[in-house]
């Protein structure tokens, strides 16, 4: 597996070793990037902070809290309204976010008088809220304020308020990735054990690693609970704060993002005897998979089979007719972390693509073991890539579409590559089996887009097909496809609608009743 | 009949209306070519800046940062200043500027930036690229003074006099725009065409709005030069749109090179782009032509089809940048209708002794409440808890829940305005600025009575 040498990147040798190619029948714990070291300043990385690898990503898309930002306004301000972890609460934590708006005065006396002040005021600004996170940021983490003791005074004042606090500043790390292991660690040591749960079913589970992207959480607590397991928590999207404090009480762990949130269902094993199940919610198999482990787990894989049987009738017709017209279309895999192992042979196995690479900004060597381990030969594997590398790539791989983040996408976009917003979702949620057609939906339609097609066309130079007013995308996908294929009265596009997720908080839970009653 | 001027009362702030100063001087410095600024600081400081700018422009901007980690908070990290110059320079061959943006980490740190640029300049940029200009620039935007208002002016003003410099005189006008959209810039370039003034545009910034190009060209990019940086001091005047975005500059420009300045007002609505052409017209000499006084016509027109039958005493509640929120106060009152409550973002105190503010403090004839320091907590809660009762809500995408949760219906307007398609495209500013905005606050207020069932019919026989 040899390293990958970008030319754009000959002259800071400290990226040589980032980037490989997975070689024919190379060994490939050989040879692997390395992953999760400093940034080199000035290569125009993708990396975020520290800060808010704890609180934007892990920390806010818990909905019942008042998650507030101990700094300068920008922290607050710039990690806000950038993500799509929706809640069934009206969306309270992505419409509200919270600054103690500190000043240079704070800076040279303290600003934990502010803070204080801060805490009392947005309590009072929503009452019904009796829950709240602070995070540190660069600013307050060096004037040294202690917010822990700031935090524990009010509580102290007001007995039912509780108050979580994560000292994470931005610069505690390479990447978003320090602030993921802060947070972890910081609410198994603070938090957990202090809420003793009503326990109402003999499965229960605490789902872990999921921010409910566009309502992927609650996709998948539907499964479990079709299932008659009890979620105790979310850690964290859509997740309860107090729910959050009683994971102690769970049988099994559930694991979905491993980068993100391994850290705690360690501490959880390690303290309470937990056992980990990683699982994985993306693709028809490893969620079938995924279902038959936890019902296996409980004794209850009968349960599970029969949502398998139900869901995979319902959806495979859909997603093999977008096989069928994705089959050999390139793929650059770029998000942020866990994606690119989630995803890297599923995507081959049950729509077609082909992975020609695959990036992890704040992944670790882990992750990208078990990325290049899973992905194709001869894909183009980089850690920490920066944006010229990132071009240099597209322009020698050709894809035909690349999942990556927003602006990254207007990147793509001006080469003529498609983009499908990975972290975010184009028309999410991607996870459960619908979702996993909705993604197919998606790549589908990136590819097939006549205006793609017509971006192509230089009208100074080049004819212009002036026969047609207007292209369909099956005019382009279908033209190679056998009659039988084509016409296939077996597949169909996908059916569902535009909102999969509201539905499913409406649905009654059969197995929840029965044991619902038992208690 | 009174208009009041307060504070926020709490002392922190519930869904900001500005982020901080290195945004603002990020934006600035994607105004030049051939420039690429790096940010001293953590990452975040530039990877949510970069989202925030590919929010709101769907573009993609180059800005790169100094990657403070651990060890740089503890022991400094100016040699990582020393090193993302250096290997910012070997891989993008065409920078020539860069400047290094200060944040709230490295300021408290104390690390002098100032002292490494001169370091730089007599060794790295000396010993390895003595065959290329090269422009380093101290910008000191820490996070926790002033707001992202700031940051632009801050840096504007580093910018200018970096590069101004006394020769011949240009005969050309300094156009300093201010925080806007490529649509208000192409705006201005028309204005100034149809007088026929030949002006620097700082920043020009139409090259935002970029295309995709068959053979993969498009890019979107500053195009202001060097060279326009340098001859601003050699201008006739210098024109200064927005007071606290650029006016530093301009009074610089005045006191450094006695070019004459004109600071404000903001040509928002008919009567301010009279006031901006008057101007042009006092530092050039240059006559108003018969073009300008049709296209301002054809303005009024479209103004007066609106005005009395549907806009008039309708109230509204405007946030945002504060030069733009007068601006837009202003322009609301000529089309009789009622601002009552404008919202500031940050805590600059010079905003009440505006000579804008206390002229609606005198001059306006209903209740009307100027917050500064505000957030957009001080909106809601005067919607849901204090009867408020507005028609219309002008601000950026930031407070679209407060709209969308009160039932209020919203003009995006301002920066950023992510929830709307190609905004940027759209001028605020000048004459065609005036119908724009007017006639997206009518069509607004259409789908909302359509919706909402509010006499709905009327609209028939208009």
């Amino acid at each position: 597996m040899p390293f990958h040498e970008f030319n754009c990147s000959t002259c800071i040798p400290e990226r040589r070793e980032h980037a490989v190619v997975k070689g024919p029948g190379e060994d490939l714990t050989s040879a692997l990037p390395l992953g999760y070291l400093n940034t080199i300043p000035g290569s125009i990385s993708e990396r975020g902070c520290a800060y808010c690898g704890a609180k934007h990503v892990i920390g806010t898309p818990m909905k019942d809290v008042i998650h507030l930002s101990h700094g300068p306004v920008g922290c607050t301000y710039d990690t806000w309204q950038t993500k799509r972890y929706i809640s069934d609460n009206d969306n309270f934590q992505l419409k509200n976010t919270f600054a103690s708006d500190v000043k240079e005065k704070h800076i040279v006396f303290g600003a934990e008088g502010l803070l204080k002040k801060n805490i009392i005021e947005a309590f009072q600004a929503f009452p019904e809220i009796k829950r709240m996170t602070i995070y540190s940021t660069c600013a307050t983490a060096l004037i040294g304020d202690d917010i822990g003791a700031i935090a524990q005074e009010v509580m102290e004042e007001m007995p039912d308020v509780d108050i979580f606090v994560c000292n994470s500043p931005g610069f505690a790390g390479p990447s978003q990735s320090g602030g993921h292991h802060k947070i972890n660690i910081a609410w198994v040591n603070n938090k957990v054990g202090t809420v003793e749960p009503k326990i109402t079913s003999d499965y229960v589970i605490n789902y872990v690693g999921e921010y409910n992207i566009q309502g992927d959480q609650e996709v998948m607590i539907d499964y479990f609970k079709r299932m008659g397991i009890q979620v105790l928590s979310t850690f964290t999207g859509n997740g309860s704060y107090d729910d959050l404090r009683a994971m102690h009480r769970a049988h099994l762990n559930v694991l979905e993002c491993a980068r993100s949130a391994e850290y705690i269902c360690n501490e959880l094993r390690v303290r309470y005897g937990i056992p980990r199940l990683d699982i994985d919610g993306f693709g028809f198999e490893p969620l079938s998979a995924s279902l038959r482990k936890i019902g296996l787990f409980f004794g209850i894989e009968d349960r599970a089979q029969a949502i398998i049987d139900a869901e995979t009738a319902r959806w495979k017709p859909e997603l093999d007719w977008y096989k069928e017209r994705l089959k050999g279309k390139k793929v650059c895999l770029w998000p942020g972390g866990s994606k690119l192992w989630h995803w890297a042979n599923v995507i081959h196995e049950e729509m077609g693509v082909e992975v020609v690479s695959l990036y992890t900004k704040f992944g670790h060597q882990g992750d990208m073991e078990k990325g290049i381990a899973r992905c194709e030969q001869g894909a183009l594997a980089i850690d920490d890539p920066n944006e010229l590398e990132g071009l240099e790539a597209m322009e020698k791989l050709k894809p035909d579409v690349i999942f990556t983040g927003k602006r990254p996408g207007e990147v793509a976009k001006k080469i003529r590559v498609p983009y499908l917003n990975a972290h975010a979702y184009h028309n999410g949620p991607y996870k459960g089996y619908e979702g996993w057609v909705r993604f197919a939906r998606d790549i589908y339609n990136a590819i097939y887009s006549p205006i793609h097609q017509l971006s192509a066309l230089d009208i100074s130079k080049d004819e212009i097909p002036a026969d047609k007013g207007f292209i369909t995308r099956r005019m382009l996908s279908d033209i190679h496809l056998t009659p039988e294929i084509r016409d296939s009265s077996e597949m169909r596009q996908y059916t569902g609608g535009y909102d999969s997720v509201s539905p499913l908080r409406e649905r009654d839970y059969p197995y929840m009743n029965e044991s619902k009653a038992l208690v | 009949m009174t208009c009041e001027v307060i504070q926020k009362g709490r002392s922190g702030v519930i869904n900001p209306i500005f982020t901080c100063q290195p945004a603002g001087a990020q934006y600035a410095s994607i105004g030049i070519k051939d420039c690429i600024g790096i940010v001293h600081g953590g990452q975040g400081c530039v990877m949510f800046v970069r989202l925030l700018f590919s929010q709101h422009f769907k573009e993609n901007f180059l800005i790169a940062s100094s990657s403070v980690h651990e060890d740089g908070a503890v022991f400094g990290a100016l040699n990582r200043v020393e090193e993302a110059v250096d290997v910012l320079l070997m891989r993008y061959p065409d920078v020539k500027v860069v400047p290094i943006i200060t944040t709230c980490s490295t300021e408290v740190i104390g690390d002098d930036v100032d002292g490494v640029i001169l370091k730089l300049n007599r060794g790295l940029l000396q010993e390895k690229y003595a065959d290329r200009e090269v422009h380093l620039i101290a910008v000191h935007a820490p996070s926790f003074v002033g707001s992202q208002v700031s940051g632009y002016d801050v840096a504007v003003e580093a910018f200018v006099s970096h590069f101004a410099k006394k020769s011949e005189p240009s005969g050309k006008l300094n156009l300093i725009t201010g925080w806007v959209n490529p649509g208000d810039v192409t705006v201005l370039k028309q204005l100034l065409a149809e007088m026929q003034v030949d002006a620097t545009v700082l920043f020009e910034i139409e090259s935002f709005d970029s295309p995709i190009m068959p053979d993969k060209s498009g890019e979107s990019h500053g195009s202001t030069t060097i060279e326009d940086l340098t001859g601003t001091a050699n201008a006739i005047g210098t024109l200064a749109l927005n007071r606290y975005e650029g006016g530093r500059a301009a009074r610089y420009l005045e006191n450094e090179f006695g070019i004459p300045s004109i600071i404000g007002p903001t040509p928002i609505g008919i009567r301010n782009t009279d006031t901006f052409l008057h101007n042009v017209k006092a530092l050039t000499g240059k006559p108003i032509p018969q073009s300008l006084v049709r296209e301002r016509g054809k303005a009024i027109d479209a103004l007066a089809d609106l005005v009395h039958m549907f806009l008039a005493e309708k109230r509204v509640a405007i946030y945002g940048h504060p030069d733009l929120v007068i601006g837009l106060a202003e322009f609301c009152i000529d089309l009789e209708m009622k601002p009552v409550l404008l919202l500031l973002g940050d805590d600059n105190t010079t905003y009440k002794n505006d000579p804008r503010i206390k002229a609606l403090q005198s001059g306006v004839d209903f209740e009307m409440e100027i917050v500064l320091n505000a957030d957009l907590m001080e909106l809601e809660d005067r919607i849901k808890n204090k009867e408020l009762n507005l028609d219309l809500i002008l601000g950026h995408s930031k407070g679209r829940f407060v709209a969308i949760d009160n039932n209020v219906p919203m003009v995006r307007v301002g920066f950023p305005t992510y929830d709307r398609a190609g905004l940027h495209r759209h001028p605020v500013v000048g004459y065609a600025g005036a119908i724009w905005l007017a006639e997206e606050m009518a069509n607004t207020l259409f789908t909302d009575m359509e919706y909402k069932k509010n006499k709905e019919w009327i609209l028939n026989v208009w």
